[in-house]
């Protein structure tokens, strides 16, 4: 169904995309491309919606090239990243539009416009101009464009960059039975556990590489072995120090002003642990911060554990 | 699986023309229409009060509104106002993405955009034109100044339109050629005349905006382009420069940010 064969992606002399490889097998799912902020998930996306052709190798979309190309264009709805519309218009004129833009005319276009708006949540509301809604209406709207069509293929670029919780959680329902429905949905974004949430196939990205591809499992435990600096404020900072150089997880201490700086591994184990030994009075903790626990900081980790 | 029709080049072309209408109603649609019909209106005014203070009115005044107002002055200003608002605009404000990922035609989606702003240009010009019959024109010199003015206005919006889509400064260049190429060939050998637009819009409505003297130096006999050669030259002009337009756009790969990527 989506095939890349040593596709890549140059920008002039900037290298968006490296020579990457990978297949999406037939039917319903939710992939996740996960990365930093200019990892190269735009990059790959421009290639399998079709915006862009390849600088090099192969991009295959239901078998075809997506670029310039209706008949795979008709089965692919996008939903870029950014806050962009054209101005001046409302939800529903654009809508109409775009859906004419798919192929749908008459009643199947009305239908259309009126079954992606239930989905999103904005069918009271689409006949606002666009600068008088906000910017999760906005993004609803976007969504739905993408809908319109019933496409075969939703790619989202950060969708959820902008809403609110709840239209966040609505979002991810959407997505989820969409997937079920058998449509297969690739997703990214720059927070873990916003991926993790949907889906258990994730395509890790860094610097213009594909990195990794696996499982949600798979993915943490690579993040796992990423020690993660902590920093605990604390009237008895040498007592902090005393109980984390007995934990197994601690890499490094150091010493601050009123603070025990702790970098350690697999804090999804060492923190339930710090947490009962401050409710159990062992610990007198006043704050607790972490200091690099940014993806940039654990692809950084994972590029120098790669080498 | 999804099973919908491709869109034909006359639905693209159906689906942005409307779903763009209502831009043509907003600011820059108002500005395009108060460009022709406001300096006639001024004339109108002023020839009202001349008459009722009994002075004279220059019989040749509305060829005058028309060659120097209208044909030299207001119309390139129309087109320089409505080319960045066709699919130069959908660029810069990085939202053609959203239509390149759709199936339907991508080489007809300028001239979707751009005919609805010359539809919505040429409505005020005949306006306008319909105004030099109070100031002193005949019936059948409307009939021939409306079809100079929006057959030219036709071919310099679909030659902006094309600057646009070549030219980070499309509009920067076209000022350049409207003010400055086409004023300056007058007085250049005579068949450089017929690589400026002022040559056929003059040579449809039948009249000069100014004779070049004798005494002028490098001054040329003007020519003129018989009416219906003048007419084809524009028309086809501009339909090569939209079919440029829309050439231009299918072969450009446009990516999320606006700019064109290597490919």
């Amino acid at each position: 169904m989506i095939r890349l064969e040593r596709a890549s992606l140059r920008y002039g002399d900037i290298l968006g995309l490296s020579p990457t490889s990978f297949e999406l097998p037939d039917g319903g799912g939710i992939t996740g491309l996960l990365g930093p902020n200019g990892a190269g998930k735009s990059s790959l996306i421009q290639l399998l919606s079709g915006l862009l052709p390849p600088s090099g190798g192969e991009v295959g979309i239901f078998g075809e090239s997506p670029f310039r190309n209706p008949a795979v264009l008709t089965r692919i709805g996008l939903v870029p990243e950014g806050d962009r519309f054209p101005v001046g218009l409302n939800g529903t004129r654009w809508l109409r539009m775009m859906g004419e833009l798919s192929g749908l005319t008459g009643s199947a276009l009305d239908e259309s416009i009126q079954r992606a708006l239930v989905a999103v949540g904005m069918e009271t509301r689409a006949q606002l101009g666009f600068s008088s809604m906000s910017k999760g209406m906005r993004q609803r709207i976007r969504m739905a464009q993408a809908l319109l069509h019933d496409p075969d293929l939703l790619i989202l670029d950060e969708p959820f960059n902008g809403l609110d919780p709840e239209a966040r959680l609505n979002l991810m329902e959407l997505m989820r039975n969409l997937a079920l429905g058998g449509k297969r949905i690739i997703v990214s974004s720059h927070i873990l556990g916003e991926v993790a949430q949907l889906t258990d196939r994730i395509l890790l990205l860094f610097r213009g590489r594909l990195l990794a591809e696996g499982s949600v499992a798979e993915i943490r435990e690579l993040l796992d072995r990423h020690p993660v600096e902590l920093r605990i404020a604390s009237e008895a900072a040498r007592q902090v120090a005393r109980w984390a150089v007995e934990q197994d997880e601690l890499v490094a201490l150091r010493m601050e002003d009123g603070a025990a700086v702790l970098a350690v591994r697999n804090p999804r184990d060492f923190l339930p642990r710090l947490q009962d030994a401050v409710v159990t009075g062992q610990l007198p903790l006043r704050a607790l911060d972490p200091l690099d626990l940014n993806l940039d900081a654990v692809f950084q980790y994972l590029t120098k554990d790669h080498a | 699986m999804s099973t919908h029709a491709i869109p034909t080049p006359f639905q693209t072309l159906s689906a942005v023309a409307r779903g763009y209408l209502p831009r043509v109603m907003q600011a820059r649609g108002w500005v395009l229409a108060a460009l022709p019909v406001l300096p006639i209106g001024l004339f109108l005014a002023l020839t009202t009060i001349l008459k009722v203070q009994g002075e004279r009115i220059p019989p040749a005044l509305y060829l005058s509104a028309f060659h120097v107002v209208l044909a030299k002055f207001m119309l390139p200003i129309m087109a320089l106002v409505a080319a960045p608002a066709g699919i130069r605009e959908d660029i810069e404000q990085r939202t053609i993405p959203l239509m390149l990922a759709r199936p339907s035609t991508i080489w007809m989606l300028p001239f979707g955009k751009g005919v609805l702003w010359f539809g919505w240009g040429a409505l005020w010009l005949v306006v306008a034109c319909a105004g030099l019959l109070a100031l002193g024109s005949s019936p059948e010199a409307f009939f021939y100044q409306a079809a100079a003015l929006v057959l030219t206005y036709w071919a310099v919006l679909a030659f902006m339109s094309l600057l646009g889509l070549v030219f980070k400064r499309g509009t920067l260049w076209g000022a350049l050629y409207l003010f400055i190429w086409d004023p300056l060939v007058r007085i250049f050998p005579g068949n450089l005349q017929r690589i400026t637009f002022v040559h056929y819009l003059e040579s449809i409505a039948g009249t000069r905006s100014t004779e070049v003297a004798a005494s002028q130096l490098l001054a040329q006999e003007q020519i003129s382009t018989p009416v219906g050669l003048a007419i084809l030259v524009l028309i086809v002009f501009g339909l090569g420069c939209w079919a440029l337009c829309g050439w231009k756009l299918q072969a450009t790969p446009l990516g999320l940010a606006g700019s064109e990527s290597e490919g």
